[in-house]
């Protein structure tokens, strides 16, 4: 057994901090939220150049062939620095679909950064489990007629790829859609994410696999793992920034840090990040060598979720006011957390799996 | 990272499973089902101890050279894993866990050589003296004396939480050589090697669970050998910190954490919710149910990370951090099996929990065991220093 980073992984992350401690500090990233496109063009040409959006893909669609550990091994660094650009959406998701089905010409464009991709899967509450979705493809003259509306498309209004899961007779069905086809209404998260809700009235798709529903649960089960990583590294800028913080602020005369209900709230927080981080770990490993079942996904999921919102919740809480503004990023940590447990279902959804009584096949 | 499946571990885990399923008596299978504690009913639990020694695997954790298997991570993991499936007792971690290690490290070659091999084959039993009435949390103002006198030191005071002192043959303790400069200095590790000394007084204490587990220690003019001492004279606070390390730190305790997840499981399927269906079928039990697999999972990829030598492990708040999962996880899985057992926890059933008892236990193996190991395991969150000790370490350690 080994959770470590390789040598090369640990190079690679601490290029991106260097990388993002120069470009990213929270002042440019909010001045990024603000501005039109909601990302930056420049950083997302910093993220190509350092190799992370040919990271996970095969060498001959001009990927570098890397594993979810060494993504893992970034994500973390993005979620403490609360990176927007489109890394989940275009590489994570829609990469991700698109290297299972074995779309190259899609891929070597994602895979370049210069092209933007997007999946459209989620349809509110009811789609943690894929075989919900209500999104209907039917047969049309030149080929499929998309119908139905998704909800939260990270980057769904400004992908140029877009990826689509869909009804098809009764499998659940993977479809290529012109990105301009849906009627977008579109809105930033909370997080500081650009997203979309996205209207299929009859749009045309190209498709990219049927019965592709086990295909899609290994692509969200991987986007899970990408997308907890991002949370427990913005865990770990909560507890770092609130352990300065309750160190350094004084009230009656010392530091507050000092006072034992404080400081039992920072233990608190340690506990939960040190449980939340091994699981992403080891999760990771699994995940790596092929053996990631649901029970595992659920678990990592869970864990970031609620070990998540409770770290988050005593950052806040032991900043007192100015833990409330938007100036200091810890809410806004805090919000990159809650964004990543709604998405793929919430912390309820996945520990009613753990806890629901076990099929005789997953037992084992 | 590496995690890969491995055939020569699935044939270990064969050979482990043959020896589990045929080496225990019937007496050692029922200690197991009636263990409500870290400390598991004595004279089966150290019969299982010696028939494991015979077998070369009473101490996975040990080094080779001191009788350990030389087993990998992974083979100590199967190892736990295939020992709690079959709900076999614990070890007690008195002599294996803590002063086995700690000699290892601190004791003479005369000290190993003469108790290392009693704690490694069951032989002895080794119980803790370090609390005292007017010390428990603080430690330090621990006040038993030694006086050095010839060869000898002359012991006057007494120790309490004494685990199992009554069935002990062997003790070590902290005692007080002196009473100049700060508290922590004047202190001495010494090891009893006979608990018949003359002077020396042992009364057990009646805990929640209705069982003897516990003891008071009194010392009136005791005579030790100073040879007996670990360490240098009023340096035993160093001493203790460093066993201390063991007694917190884990080896694989999650395996058991999971057993005990799965009897209440097992036994929700069978017991009705109140609203018509079973309590497996109960949303909000699903959800509880749900919670603690992810904290038991959590926990036991933790311990994973920390025994094959991840960075984690070396985290200064790396024991305090595992106390306070372990135990609390421990206490919350009680909890669990409590409200699964509801009212069939209620009877008083000391007398049924003895091995080899009369007495008819009333309800399943559950119903036998949930409450009184609920009681018992409000101990984990206040021994090996209390969850608020902890957490101060803890805490001190993020403090810039």
């Amino acid at each position: 057994m080994d959770f470590t980073f390789t040598e090369e992984q640990t190079l690679l992350r601490d290029s991106v901090v260097r990388a993002l401690q120069r470009d990213y500090s929270f002042e440019a990233r909010q001045s990024i939220v603000r501005s039109g496109t909601g990302w930056s063009p420049d950083v997302w040409a910093r993220l190509v150049e350092l190799g992370l959006t040919a990271l996970p893909f095969p060498e001959d669609v001009g990927g570098l062939g890397g594993s979810v550990v060494d993504v893992v091994a970034v994500a973390e660094v993005f979620g403490e620095h609360l990176l927007v650009e489109p890394y989940d959406a275009s590489i994570v998701l829609a990469g991700g679909v698109l290297a299972a089905v074995g779309r190259k010409d899609e891929l070597e464009r994602i895979a370049s950064g210069e092209a933007i991709g997007a999946l459209a899967h989620e349809e509110g509450r009811g789609t943690p489990d894929p075989s919900l979705v209500t999104t209907k493809a039917e047969r049309s003259a030149d080929g499929y007629a998309l119908t139905g509306e998704k909800r939260l498309v990270l980057h769904g209004a400004d992908a140029d790829v877009l990826v689509v899961s869909a009804r098809l007779d009764a499998g659940l069905a993977l479809f290529l859609v012109d990105a301009s086809a849906p009627v977008a209404t579109r809105f930033t998260t909370v997080d500081g994410r650009r997203a979309a809700h996205l209207r299929f009235d009859g749009a045309p798709g190209t498709l990219l696999a049927a019965d592709a529903e086990p295909l899609l649960r290994g692509v969200l089960d991987r986007a899970i793992v990408v997308l907890a990583a991002e949370a427990v590294g913005a865990m770990g800028g909560l507890l770092r920034r609130t352990a300065e913080y309750a160190s350094t602020r004084e009230q009656f005369g010392v530091p507050i840090g000092s006072f034992q209900t404080v400081a039992h709230r920072l233990a608190d927080m340690k506990i939960a990040y040190v449980a939340a981080r091994s699981t992403l770990l080891h999760t990771t490993a699994l995940a790596e060598a092929g053996r990631l079942a649901p029970q595992d996904v659920a678990v990592l999921k869970a864990q970031v979720g609620r070990l998540g919102r409770r770290v988050g919740e005593s950052a806040i809480q032991t900043h007192g006011g100015v833990g409330m503004t938007d100036e200091l990023p810890i809410g806004h940590l805090h919000k990159r957390v809650l964004a990543v447990d709604a998405m793929f279902g919430g912390t309820d959804h996945h520990l009613r799996r753990l806890g629901a009584p076990r099929s005789p096949a997953a037992t084992g | 990272m590496d995690i890969a499946p491995d055939a020569d571990l699935e044939k270990f885990r064969a050979e482990v499973a043959e020896f589990l399923d045929t080496a225990p008596t019937p007496e050692i299978r029922e200690a197991g089902r009636r263990t409500t504690s870290v400390f598991g009913p004595f004279d089966q639990v150290m019969a299982w101890h010696r028939i494991l020694h015979a077998r070369g695997w009473s101490a996975p954790d040990w080094p080779v050279e001191h009788g350990g298997p030389g087993w990998s991570v992974e083979q100590r993991y199967v190892f736990a894993d295939e020992y709690q499936k079959r709900g076999l007792p614990p070890l007690l971690p008195n002599g294996l866990r803590m002063i086995g290690p700690l000699l290892m490290e601190l004791g003479t070659p005369e000290q190993q050589a003469r108790y290392l091999p009693g704690i490694l084959s069951g032989e002895d039993y080794w119980t803790q003296g370090y609390s005292e009435p007017g010390a428990g949390s603080d430690l330090a103002s621990l006040s038993t004396m030694a006086v050095p006198d010839g060869d000898d030191y002359v012991l006057n005071g007494s120790k309490i939480w004494t685990t199992y002192a009554h069935h002990a043959n062997r003790m070590f303790m902290l005692v007080r050589t002196s009473r100049e400069g700060k508290k922590q200095q004047g202190i001495t590790f010494l090891l009893l090697d006979r608990m018949d000394l003359p002077g020396l007084e042992v009364r057990p204490i009646i805990g929640l669970d209705g069982a003897p587990e516990q003891c008071e220690v009194f010392f009136t003019d005791v005579r030790v050998p100073q040879a007996d001492r670990v360490g240098a004279e009023n340096d035993g606070w160093s001493v203790a910190k460093q066993l201390l390390k063991h007694e917190r730190g884990g080896s694989a305790h999650s395996p058991m954490l999971r057993r005990r997840l799965e009897v209440a499981r097992a036994a929700a399927a069978e017991t009705p919710s109140g609203f018509g269906g079973t309590l497996a079928d109960d949303p909000v039990f699903q959800r509880d149910l749900g919670e603690l697999e992810a904290e038991v999972a959590s926990y036991e990829h933790f311990e994973k990370l920390a025994i094959s030598g991840h960075p984690i492990a070396r985290d200064p708040a790396y024991p305090s951090l595992n106390k306070v999962m372990s135990s609390e996880l421990t206490q919350r899985i009680s909890v669990l099996m409590t409200r699964v057992v509801g009212l069939d926890g209620l009877p008083d059933q000391r007398e049924a929990l003895l091995v080899g008892s009369d007495a008819e236990p009333l309800g399943g193996d559950l119903a036998l065991i949930a409450m009184p190991y609920y009681l018992n395991s409000r101990a984990t969150t206040i021994y090996a220093g209390t969850n608020e000790v902890q957490r101060d370490l803890i805490a001190r350690t993020l403090r810039s």
